[in-house]
């Protein structure tokens, strides 16, 4: 009993650490990832503003392909 | 690809979603007020026999406001930003749209055999999952339904990247479904023994573990309906609103995978000094005291939104709503670490400061972003400008201070009765008996159903406005882009 | 690297679902098998207090009526020994409340009587004077359900193995077995009582809701958990 509560604090402490270097990391990602031009993640902010039907979306989804057939199909 | 010109976005579902926010809204901060006025007055339990009692009401209060008002407003939400973030319209698929429906009336007879029942007497006693198991199996069809509508959408998108909103959406999700189960899960006793009510169960856990189970779902409840989808709905309506793109997208990521990370862990902290073993204790305020970063992240992110364009402030009654829900969330993301502090906890816990701590959150966080979400919407759905701008500042400045005096009040009572509980005079004995530290807050219980009440009239101001945008405002012949019109009277 | 998660719903609602599920089995499951374990000695609820524990939970006692006595001296001062997890062991659902209008009931059998719950749930200020609980005269109208008390208490044996029937133990027996113990404990309890109505019905074979509070209330008390 003694030793599983030993390992458990020990788990319990790891974990912690291990959590803020993942977060740390994570943040490091994102702000290199985009110096360096991998990503442009300021652009989905625009998401929200630019949400008529008519708004070009930023990236399309190409599921969308199969069913842009059918609906000319019907029509 | 080009879009049908006639096509637009299907606002049907959340305007009735939007109808049930007001009315649950109405009630829910009704029962609220009474019951405030009934912990000054007590005659004021006597109103209808035994179903007007302080606790009969309180879960009527609780679950009107959580599962009523803020579901609603919630799903009145998603209907609406949903469709738009994904770029598509319900109009071109039948089958989310009658998912919408039976989604909508299932959960409004859903709530009604909830509140008869409650008025019953028919409670399984744990906190905000109050409601008897055949109730509680519809509550897992009605959250399925949510759930295929959300997903079913997405299925479907134009859009590729899911906009933040939905991150929260998915979240809110998935998180009460897990939870609400497992702290449900229970035995009925009509079945196993041939007796007795067949709606009557008992817990599946006993003692420590029932509790250890539900605080988990208690405060994870909390995380994800208070908080989660709330911040869904900010991130969609303050930078459509103010016309700017989210402070930083990069920012947002990080708040979210913070908060999921850290969150859940935080549950222990309702249970400090139980019985529940010392670790989790510690870990329950460890926790707490890290989880201020992911929020402040997310409340930060948002008043940084506004740089530049603070005169918006004082032009917008709407973004005034939306940028003081932001200011709330801040100070109940510190304040709730804050009791989580062991030593704290050890003089808050079981006091008044505690209601008086979810309460800030919900008036001034959860309420303000419902109520700026449906000025919003509204006169997008129905084409009309919002009926009065004047209405709107006095609503605003009449709930602001009901807030404050309802979270001064309690703050003081809360700890007054903590400090009471544990004085002792010179020889070591207790200063107080129970009774001094009850008769002694009545002053704050009335200052704090005063606060109350002047949140309920600001909300049926609110109600007033509305109804009068969409049957008497002046129409708009198209979707204003930005800024939502509103009439200077 | 991580910008396709936004873009996947399915991935997304994996990469959320793992930390919350870590974060779930090692908060509860660990503790479960410790914490089930009873206190020695500590006997299951009789029939008429399993009756009362549903009427304290129909009327929501729990909002404003802790169970939880802290260990802190001016807890154990004002409301006796601290409470201690294996007492709670046949608590289904627990009953630790969240606020403390009125004071922690966790040990009230030990210093309240019949008597004055009696007084008390009639008109609280004529034992209690400036209390804002209020009355619940409607407990004195109202009959137990003696067959929901009797199903619970038969799955709690059952299925729990809630130890009923042991030698010097609590018993249930049969549903008529139960039904009969039930009146002799109801009987016990009115024998105190000064209510003439609710007498008057025990008389005709109905047991008040009242007459099985008080026999719950009075059982949160030393002489249900320690072995005698």
């Amino acid at each position: 009993m003694e030793l599983i509560q030993v390992i458990r604090e020990y788990l319990y402490f790891f974990t912690t650490i291990a959590l803020v270097v993942i977060l740390y990391a994570y943040i490091l990602h994102l702000y290199r990832s985009e110096k360096r031009g991998e990503a442009d993640y300021e652009k989905y902010g625009r998401l929200a503003l630019d949400d008529e039907l008519s708004d070009k979306p930023i990236e399309e989804n190409i599921k969308k392909e199969s069913e842009k057939r059918e609906s000319i199909k019907e029509s | 690809m080009q879009t049908n010109p006639a096509l637009e976005y299907d606002y049907s579902i959340s305007k009735l979603f939007l109808y049930a926010t007001i009315v649950f809204g109405i009630v829910g901060l009704l029962l609220g007020v009474v019951i405030a006025f009934q912990m000054a007055i007590p005659q004021l339990n006597y109103l209808a026999g035994e179903y007007g009692t302080f606790g009969r009401l309180r879960p009527l209060h609780t679950s009107g406001i959580i599962f009523g008002f803020t579901l609603s407003g919630i799903w009145a939400g998603w209907y609406y930003i949903g469709q738009r973030v994904l770029k598509i319209s319900y109009n071109e698929y039948p089958f989310l749209k009658a998912i919408g429906y039976i989604h909508f009336w299932l959960y409004i007879v859903l709530m009604a055999l909830a509140v008869v029942s409650l008025f019953a007497g028919m409670t399984t006693s744990k906190e905000y999952s109050e409601l008897v198991w055949p109730l509680d199996l519809l509550v897992v069809v009605v959250w399925v339904l949510w759930g295929v509508s959300l997903f079913g959408s997405m299925g479907v998108r134009r859009e590729k990247t899911l906009y933040i909103s939905l991150w929260y959406f998915i979240a809110t999700f998935v998180a009460i479904a897990a939870l609400f189960i497992f702290n449900n899960l229970q035995i009925p006793t009509y079945f196993v023994s041939g007796y007795g009510a067949w709606t009557h169960s008992i817990s599946l856990y006993a003692g420590t573990n029932d509790a250890l189970v539900q605080w988990w779902f208690g405060h994870n409840a909390v995380a994800f309906l208070f908080t989660a989808a709330i911040i869904a709905l900010i991130y969609y309506f303050l930078p459509k609103e103010s016309g700017q793109p989210i402070f930083s997208y990069k920012l947002s990521l990080y708040s979210f995978w913070g908060m999921m990370f850290v969150y859940i862990w935080a549950g222990g902290h309702h249970l400090i000094y139980s019985t529940v073993p010392d670790w989790m204790q510690t870990m329950g305020s460890v926790f707490s005291v890290i989880l201020i970063l992911p929020s402040w992240g997310t409340a930060i992110n948002m008043l940084l939104t506004m740089k530049g364009q603070w005169h918006q402030l004082k032009e917008s009654p709407i973004i005034k709503f939306l940028v003081l829900a932001s200011t709330f969330y801040m100070l109940s993301t510190l304040e709730g670490p804050i009791q989580s502090i062991k030593s704290v906890n050890a003089l808050a816990h079981f006091t008044d400061w505690i209601p008086g701590h979810v309460h800030d959150g919900t008036l001034g966080w959860v309420g303000f972003m419902i109520i700026a979400a449906c000025y919003h919407m509204v006169p997008r759905m129905y084409k009309r400008e919002i009926y009065s701008g004047k209405l709107m500042e006095a609503q605003f400045w009449i709930q602001t201070t009901g807030i404050v005096l309802y979270f001064s009040s309690m703050w003081i009572a809360g700890i007054t009765q903590g400090m009471m509980w544990r004085a002792t005079d010179e020889f070591g004995s207790l200063a107080y008996s129970f009774i001094d530290t009850v008769t002694v807050l009545i002053p704050y219980y009335m200052i704090r159903a005063i606060g109350g009440l002047l949140y309920l009239i600001g909300f049926i101001m609110f109600t007033y406005n509305i109804i009068m945008t969409i049957v008497a405002s002046k129409e708009i012949d198209k979707e204003p882009q930005y800024a939502t019109p509103i009439a200077a009277r | 690297m991580f910008s396709w998660l936004e873009k996947n719903p399915f991935f997304f609602t994996v990469a959320f679902l793992v930390p919350f599920s870590i974060a779930g089995l090692v908060e509860i499951v660990p503790e479960f098998a410790q914490a089930s374990r009873p206190t020695e000695g500590l006997k299951p609820y009789s029939m008429l207090e399993t009756a009362g524990r549903q009427v304290y939970i129909k009327d929501s006692c729990n909002a404003c009526h802790s169970q939880l006595v802290r260990p802190f001296k001016s807890e154990t001062d004002r409301y006796g020994m601290y409470s201690l997890s294996g007492e709670y062991a046949y608590d289904r659902p627990f009953l630790w409340g969240s606020k403390r209008t009125g004071p922690d009931l966790h040990r009230v059998g030990d210093y309240r009587t019949t008597d004055w719950h009696e007084n008390h749930m009639w008109d609280p200020e004529s034992v209690v004077p400036g209390s804002i609980m209020p009355a619940y005269k409607h407990m004195f109208s109202n009959s137990v359900d003696i067959d929901t008390a009797y199903a619970e208490a038969y799955t709690q044996k059952v299925v729990f193995g809630m130890p009923y029937d042991t030698p010097n133990g609590v018993a249930l027996g049969s549903y008529e077995e139960a039904k009969a113990l039930i009146y002799d404990e109801a009987k016990a309890i009115v024998a105190d009582m000064k209510n003439q109505d609710v007498k008057d019905a025990l008389a005709r074979g109905e047991i008040k809701e009242i007459v099985a509070l008080i026999a719950y209330l009075n059982s949160l008390s030393n002489e249900r958990r320690v072995a005698q």
